[in-house]
C-alpha cells in the first residue's frame, strides 16, 4: 500500500535520491512513535477510534443506513471503505504542508531536492494508514462483510491518484505556508467542511438531486464512492477513473510548479 | 573530467535576501517570486562576487560577521540560489555548513549516520561500506547507540565530521567547524583535512582563525559588506584583514604638527630600504631605513625620538637620539639630518607607523609628531610582533636525579 507518489517520482530523480526519500520516508513513520510505548499501534488505533464513534453516531442515533445498492455491507464497513483513504488524504495533506517548516534546519544547511520532503510525508501517511487499512478490510472480512479482498490492487490503483492529489495540493501549500502562516489556519477549516461536504459518512445517493453535481465534482466524493463500488461489488475500474486520475494528476503538476517556484527562496524565509 | 575547468567558478553573483517585516511585504514577495518579478523589497547580502577556485587549490574565506561569508559557502554548495549571476561547480560538494545539522536528535547515532549521509548524496551502499570506519573516526564509544539527544556538542560535531570524511568530496565546504570540538580531536580533523589537500582535494574553508586559514588554504578571499575585497595569497590577505581590524579599533591619536615659529619641528621624514630607494614596503628581515631632517631655531642638534607601533597603537619599541653620543648631520644652517638602520628587520608581517618626534636639545620638551606608514611583508607562521632571535635545539635528557620514582 505504500506505493503512491514515489512511483512516480523515483525513476526520473535516480536512485540517489530515491535511497535519501526512502529514508525521509522511514524517519516520519518511525519518527510518529519515537519516545511512546505502545509505538505504532496509536497511530493505528486513532482511526479505529474514529471508526466506533461514526459507527455509533449515523448508525445507532442518526439511523443512516447502507444503500440498497450495497448489499450485506455493515455501516461499518460502508464508512470504513471511505475513511482509512480519506484519513491518508487529510493526514498526508497536513504533514505535507508542514514538512518544510518542520524540517527548516536542513533546508539552511544542507542541498538536496525539497520536494522530497513532501513525498515523504504524504508516503508515510500512506504506508502508516495502508496497514491499518488492509487489517481493518481483514478483520471486516472475517465478520463476514462481503470485500473483494482479489480487488485490492484496483483500490491500490484509485489511491495513487488520490495521493497525487493530496501531494500536489500539499506541495503547494507547504510552499506557500513558508510565506503565508496563514495557510496553516485556513486548511484546518477547509479540511472538516470537506470532511462533512464528501459521501465519507454517508453515500452519494442521500444527497438531494439539487446538490448532487457538487458531490460527483468533489474528487474526494468520486474516489470515495468508487472505492466502495470496487471492494464490495468488485466494480471494475471505469472510464470516469480516468477523467479523474486526469484531474488528480494535473492538480499535482501544478502544485508542484508553485512549489519548484518558490523552492530556491525557501531558505530565505527560514 | 578535464582539469582545465576551475572547480568552482562564480561570475556576478548576487544574493538579496527579502525584507519581510509585514504583511504586506510578504504577499509583494510571493507574487514577486511566483512570477519572477524582481521589485521585492530586500537587503543585498552578497554583490557581484567573482571568484575561481582551481583543483586543489584550497581557499580561506574570511571576513567580519555578518559580511556574507555563509551565504557565500552556502550558494556554492547550493544551498540558496543566487539572486543574480552564475555559480559553476564540476564535482562533487560535500559541504559542513553546520555540524550536526542533517541530525535528529531522537535518533540513535548510527540511525543519524545513516540519514544524513543519504542527504549528502551518498546510496545505500556507500554507506553501508563506510558506516564502520565513520564510527571509528568519531570515536564516541557506545554511545554511538543512544539519541543525539543525550550527546554533548562536543560528540555531535565529532559524529558530523566523520560523515563528511566518508563522503570524500572533489571540493569541501566548511564554515567554522574547526572552532568546536575538543583539542584532540581538531588536531584528528586537522590531520585528515591535511591528508585530503595532499590527496587532491579542495577546501573551501570559512574561519576566524587566521592560523587555519594560512595553515589550510594557500590563497585567500576576503569578503566585506557582501563584496570580494581582497584575492590572493592567504598570508598577504590575512595580513592585509589583520591590520584593517587593527587599523579600524585603534584609538586614532591625531598626528600633531607643532604650528611655525621658534620649536624644534620635523621638517621632513620618510623610510628607505637599503639601497636609498623611498619604500613603504618592506621584507621581514630586510632593512629599513629612516631618514629624517629636523628644524631647530637655535641652530643646536636636536633630539630625535623614533617609535614603532603597530596599525592599532600598540606600542612595540622606540629610543631617542641621546643615548649614545650621537651627532646628527648639519645638512644646512638650523637643519639637522637622522638616518636610523634597521637591519635585519625584525618586525612581523602587518602595518605599522613610525612615529618621529622632534625633542629640544636637552631632550626634555617634545615639541613634534610625524607619522609614517610602512607594511612587512613575509611568509610566516609566527605570532606576535617582532621575530625574536633563538634557536631550536635537540633537548637534553632528563637527568637522574629529576623525574625518577
Amino acid at each position: 500500500m505504500a506505493s503512491g507518489p514515489a512511483s512516480l517520482d523515483s525513476p526520473a530523480r535516480g536512485p540517489r535520491w530515491g535511497w535519501l526519500l526512502f529514508s525521509f520516508t522511514r524517519r516520519e513513520v518511525l519518527g510518529r512513535y519515537a519516545g511512546s510505548v505502545s509505538g505504532l499501534a496509536w497511530t493505528l488505533l486513532h482511526p479505529l477510534a474514529q471508526l466506533a464513534i461514526y459507527a455509533f453516531v449515523f448508525s445507532h442515533i442518526f439511523r443512516i443506513g447502507v444503500p440498497e445498492g450495497y448489499p450485506r455491507v455493515s455501516y461499518l464497513a460502508f464508512v470504513a471503505a471511505a475513511l482509512w483513504p480519506w484519513i491518508m488524504f487529510s493526514e498526508g495533506l497536513q504533514r505535507a504542508m508542514a514538512s518544510i517548516g518542520a524540517n527548516a534546519g536542513l533546508i539552511r544547511k544542507v542541498a538536496f531536492p525539497h520536494r522530497l520532503l513532501v513525498y515523504a510525508a504524504v508516503l508515510a501517511c500512506c504506508a502508516i494508514h495502508g496497514v491499518g487499512f488492509i487489517a481493518v478490510l481483514a478483520v471486516l472480512t472475517a465478520l463476514g462483510d462481503p470485500i473483494h479482498l482479489l480487488r485490492l490492487p484496483l483500490v491500490v490503483v484509485l489511491l495513487v491518484p488520490y495521493m497525487l492529489l493530496a501531494t500536489g495540493i500539499g506541495a503547494a501549500l507547504a510552499a506557500l505556508h513558508i510565506l503565508l502562516r496563514d495557510v496553516e489556519h485556513g486548511l484546518q477549516v477547509v479540511l472538516s467542511v470537506l470532511f462533512y461536504a464528501s459521501p465519507i459518512l454517508y453515500p452519494a445517493s442521500l444527497v438531494p438531486q439539487s446538490m448532487r453535481v457538487w458531490v460527483e465534482m468533489n474528487p474526494l466524493g468520486w474516489f470515495s464512492e468508487r472505492l466502495r463500488e470496487v471492494l464490495f461489488l468488485g466494480s471494475p475500474l471505469v472510464p470516469g477513473d480516468a477523467l479523474a486520475a486526469l484531474g488528480c494528476v494535473a492538480v499535482f503538476a501544478g502544485g508542484l510548479w508553485v512549489f519548484q517556484r518558490l523552492s530556491p527562496h525557501f531558505e530565505d524565509f527560514l | 573530467m578535464s582539469d582545465a575547468r576551475p572547480l568552482v567558478s562564480l561570475r556576478g553573483v548576487t544574493k538579496d535576501y527579502p525584507k519581510v517585516a509585514t504583511g504586506g511585504d510578504r504577499l509583494r514577495t510571493l507574487t514577486a517570486l511566483l512570477f519572477r518579478r524582481h521589485d521585492m523589497p530586500h537587503f543585498r547580502a552578497l554583490d557581484s562576487v567573482d571568484l575561481e577556485v582551481r583543483r586543489g587549490e584550497s581557499l580561506g574565506i574570511i571576513g567580519e560577521n555578518g559580511a556574507g561569508k555563509s551565504t557565500l559557502l552556502k550558494a556554492i554548495a547550493g544551498v540558496v540560489r543566487p539572486s543574480a549571476g552564475a555559480i559553476e561547480v564540476n564535482g562533487r560538494v560535500g559541504a559542513l555548513l553546520e555540524l550536526g545539522s542533517g541530525f535528529h536528535p531522537d535518533y540513535t547515532g548510527r540511525e543519524n549516520i545513516h540519514l544524513s549521509s543519504a542527504l549528502m548524496g551518498l546510496t545505500r551502499r556507500d554507506v553501508r561500506e563506510r558506516i564502520d570506519s565513520i564510527i571509528e573516526f568519531a570515536d564516541i564509544g557506545e554511545h554511538i547507540d543512544e539519541p543525539i539527544k543525550h550527546y554533548s556538542s562536543g560528540m555531535v560535531v565529532r559524529l558530523g565530521f566523520a560523515v563528511a570524511t566518508a563522503l570524500e568530496p572533489d571540493v569541501l565546504i566548511t564554515d567554522e567547524v574547526l572552532a568546536v570540538g575538543d583539542e584532540s580531536f581538531q588536531k584528528k580533523c586537522i590531520a585528515w583535512l591535511e591528508r585530503y589537500r595532499a590527496n587532491g582535494g579542495t577546501l573551501l574553508l570559512c574561519s576566524h582563525s587566521m592560523y587555519h586559514v594560512q595553515t589550510l588554504c594557500a590563497h585567500a578571499a576576503w569578503i566585506h559588506h557582501g563584496r570580494l575585497r581582497m584575492l590572493g595569497n592567504s598570508f598577504d590577505v590575512t595580513q592585509e584583514y589583520l591590520t584593517w581590524h587593527e587599523e579600524r579599533n585603534a584609538s586614532q591619536a591625531p598626528a600633531q604638527r607643532a604650528p611655525e615659529g621658534p620649536y624644534p619641528r620635523v621638517m621632513k621624514a620618510w623610510t628607505e630600504d637599503g639601497t636609498g630607494e623611498p619604500a613603504a614596503v618592506f621584507a621581514q628581515g630586510g632593512t629599513l631605513v629612516l631618514q629624517a631632517h629636523a628644524y631647530e631655531p637655535d641652530d643646536r642638534a636636536p633630539v630625535l625620538l623614533f617609535g614603532i607601533v603597530r596599525a592599532d597603537g600598540t606600542s612595540i619599541y622606540g629610543s631617542h637620539s641621546n643615548e649614545s653620543d650621537f651627532q646628527p648631520a648639519r645638512s644646512a644652517p638650523r637643519q639637522f639630518a637622522f638616518e636610523v638602520r634597521f637591519e635585519p628587520l625584525s618586525l612581523l608581517p602587518g602595518k605599522y607607523r613610525l612615529r618621529v618626534h622632534a625633542l629640544d636639545a636637552e631632550g626634555l620638551r617634545l615639541f613634534d609628531t610625524l607619522d609614517i606608514e610602512f607594511v612587512v611583508r613575509g611568509e610566516t607562521r609566527d605570532y606576535g610582533l617582532v621575530a625574536l632571535p633563538h634557536q631550536w635545539r635537540p633537548g637534553r635528557a632528563v637527568r637522574e636525579a629529576v623525574g625518577t620514582s
